[in-house]
């Protein structure tokens, strides 16, 4: 993409650790992106790789044992990191909202689901309760449920997984925040679903412009709606790039086996390509590249320095040694259809 | 809601509990007219003679007391002692009946100012966590080190006599299981998911505990207060027979019974003569409390999650 957009948030070299009894755990120990006005940028990597914390740092939701302890978070030209908490309040919800994973849990099961909607409204805009159910009833509209007044007014058990999704995205959507980010707001839905929900979320974005940091391990919703993509591992931003370039000129060695491990219809296989190894601990992470383990093309130079995150070309940085392999791999015939 | 009041009316202890509860507040309301007061205190229980030792059941107020009544121009209402009188000529029927109000107050303002106290610093100290949580957890610990009785005896001994100071001490040494419980029920309903939903929408610290972890937690809480009720009444009665509590002559269960301490064992020959000074007060206090902790354990059983099938 061009950077005739406007920059909108920024994260350099973001660290959050946990200080757990057993030891330092770097949950994110580097991570770097940029999200323009009207953009989508995805976060793709595997389960426990960092993807949520990076959200909640962004956020400053964490409590002890988890503290970001280096890196900006620059939001509209401010580092986040040193607002006071009082002025961090006064972004949650209105300048940048959440969506979570589980909407079974995200929700308070003791609340209406109206007076949760409009506890953000009554805070941010200083409006009265009544005025705030109003809104939150038209929000509850505007995300498609069927008899907003009467929802307004019922607890979450009383509504279906995907209702509930829709609720925490009224929610979420309620001061009209200019960045959104989803946490796998997907990952517990069933499929029909889950595009009803990402259709919704993106058409209320484009109203007024707004951006979104879409967390996921699901490569098709990355394909589906993502402008820009980092790839994370261990804590790490492994690759960043537009999604173009990521599906057809992939760098990174994970990246080009996240991509060799979905599986295709167009293309006769035998069996489906898997990265070999699970994740490493993340309080015993191996030396050097923490990737090398587990990749292929690992030399030794990879068990002994740990790469940067190089600049190949314009907004196309890559965490790796062996990047002139990989090309060659890529070019050998991979292909994967966008 | 609903469901649990159905459950507390269809479950047999817990509407023997009711019953007597509704019993007792039926005597709270209506004691002027059970016994009309002869002062102009209420809970000053009227002598019915200067003897020392009890008088049987259906004993008449003494010629010499009338004296005093008819020439301070105070018109007796009633001259009989239906219950008898304790050490002292104090009437027991009198002192029971408004005894009642004194057990209510005691219990309702004592445990709701204890669960108040213990319930802010729970839970202040769990969802803070950290340094603040274990500088308060220590003061609780310190607290919940002195033996109950021994360390109210002690700071009502220091306050002076009177009901309020009683009150005073069991509200200091009374909020630590409060603490606890809430302190422990938050800590685990913090980590849910909707509380860090409630920040990331901006809402305050203090409204997070208020709306979002209070109402989530704050039912064990309401089992332990309801069970306390009686114990508090029964530490406040302890406190009243060993001489710290009531001032003399007020109307209190537990000064009651201390009135029959040295009548307990009857006479030579006569064990059982004075039964009258120990029974009475007594068999209120042991159906009051009886009543809160039925109700309590009703309730207990209604809101286990275990118990009710749900985990």
């Amino acid at each position: 993409m061009e950077n005739k957009e406007k920059l909108l948030l920024e994260i350099k070299d973001l660290k959050t650790h946990f200080f757990t009894e057993d030891g330092v755990v770097k949950a994110v120990d580097g991570v770097d992106f940029e999200v323009y006005q009207g953009e989508t940028l995805g976060i793709v990597g595997e389960s426990g790789c960092g993807k949520s914390v990076t959200a909640f740092s962004i956020l400053r939701l964490l409590d002890y044992p988890g503290k970001t302890v280096g890196g900006e978070v620059i939001f509209k030209g401010e580092n986040l990191l040193k607002k006071t908490e009082d002025e961090m309040r006064g972004i949650r919800g209105k300048e940048i909202a959440i969506i979570f994973q589980e909407p079974m849990t995200a929700l308070n099961p003791v609340l209406t689901v109206g007076f949760q909607i409009s506890e953000a409204l009554m805070m941010h805009f200083k409006i009265g309760k009544k005025e705030a159910i109003n809104k939150s009833v038209e929000l509850l509209k505007k995300v498609e449920i069927p008899m907003p007044e009467e929802r307004a007014n019922e607890y979450p058990h009383q509504l279906s997984g995907g209702m509930r999704q829709r609720a925490m995205i009224a929610m979420a959507m309620s001061c009209d925040p200019i960045l959104l980010i989803a946490d796998e707001p997907t990952t517990a839905l069933d499929v029909t679903i889950q595009a009803q929900i990402l259709d919704l979320m993106m058409a209320l974005l484009r109203e007024f412009n707004g951006s979104l940091i879409m967390i996921t391990h699901d490569l098709g919703v990355i394909a589906e709606i993502a402008d820009r993509i980092a790839i994370m591992y261990a804590g790490k931003v492994v690759e960043y790039a537009d999604k173009k370039t990521i599906f057809h000129n992939p760098l990174h060695p994970y990246t080009l086996g996240l991509l060799t491990s979905i599986p295709r219809l167009d293309v006769e296989m035998k069996r489906l390509d898997v990265i070999p190894g699970i994740v490493p601990n993340p309080l015993h992470f191996p030396s050097g590249c923490k990737f090398n383990p587990r990749c292929r093309f690992a030399t030794d130079r990879c068990k002994k320095e740990e790469p940067s995150l190089i600049k190949i070309e314009e907004g196309h940085l890559v965490r790796c040694w062996n990047v002139d392999k990989v090309v060659k791999e890529v070019k050998k015939g991979f292909l994967v259809g966008v | 809601m609903n469901r649990i009041l159905r459950k507390l009316f269809s479950n047999a202890s817990s509407l023997v509990g009711i019953a007597l509860l509704f019993i007792f507040i039926i005597i709270a309301i209506l004691a002027p007219l059970i016994a009309p007061p002869l002062s102009e205190d209420p809970y000053q229980i009227p002598r019915m003679s200067w003897d020392i030792a009890p008088q049987s059941p259906g004993f008449l107020m003494s010629d010499n007391i009338r004296d005093i009544y008819t020439v301070m121009g105070i018109e007796i209402k009633w001259n009989k002692a239906i219950c008898g009188t304790a050490e002292g000529g104090y009437d027991i029927f009198y002192g029971l009946i408004w005894g009642t109000r004194t057990a209510f107050r005691i219990g309702l303002i004592t445990v709701a100012i204890a669960a108040l106290i213990g319930v802010f610093i729970g839970s202040i100290s769990a969802y803070f966590g950290g340094w603040i949580d274990e500088i308060i957890m220590r003061i609780t610990d310190i607290f919940l080190s002195f033996p109950f009785l021994v360390a109210a005896m002690v700071l009502t001994t220091i306050l002076g006599r009177g009901l309020d100071k009683v009150m005073i001490a069991l509200i200091v040494f009374g909020w630590m299981g409060y603490a606890r419980l809430i302190r422990g029920s938050i800590l685990s309903a913090k980590e849910e998911t909707y509380v860090m939903a409630a920040k990331a929408l901006g809402v305050k610290d203090i409204k997070i505990i208020w709306k979002h972890l209070l109402p989530n937690t704050i039912f064990p809480v309401m089992v332990q207060g309801t069970m306390n009720i009686g114990s508090m009444v029964i530490t406040a009665a302890a406190l009243s027979f060993l001489g710290v509590g009531a001032p003399v002559g007020y109307a209190d269960w537990g000064q009651m019974v201390s009135f029959a301490r040295n009548w307990i064992i009857g006479s030579p020959g006569y064990a059982g003569q004075y039964w009258y000074a120990v029974f009475y007060p007594g068999i209120f206090i042991v159906l009051f409390v009886l009543a809160w902790n039925l109700i309590g354990d009703t309730l207990r059983d209604i809101l286990d999650p275990r118990l009710r099938g749900e985990l």
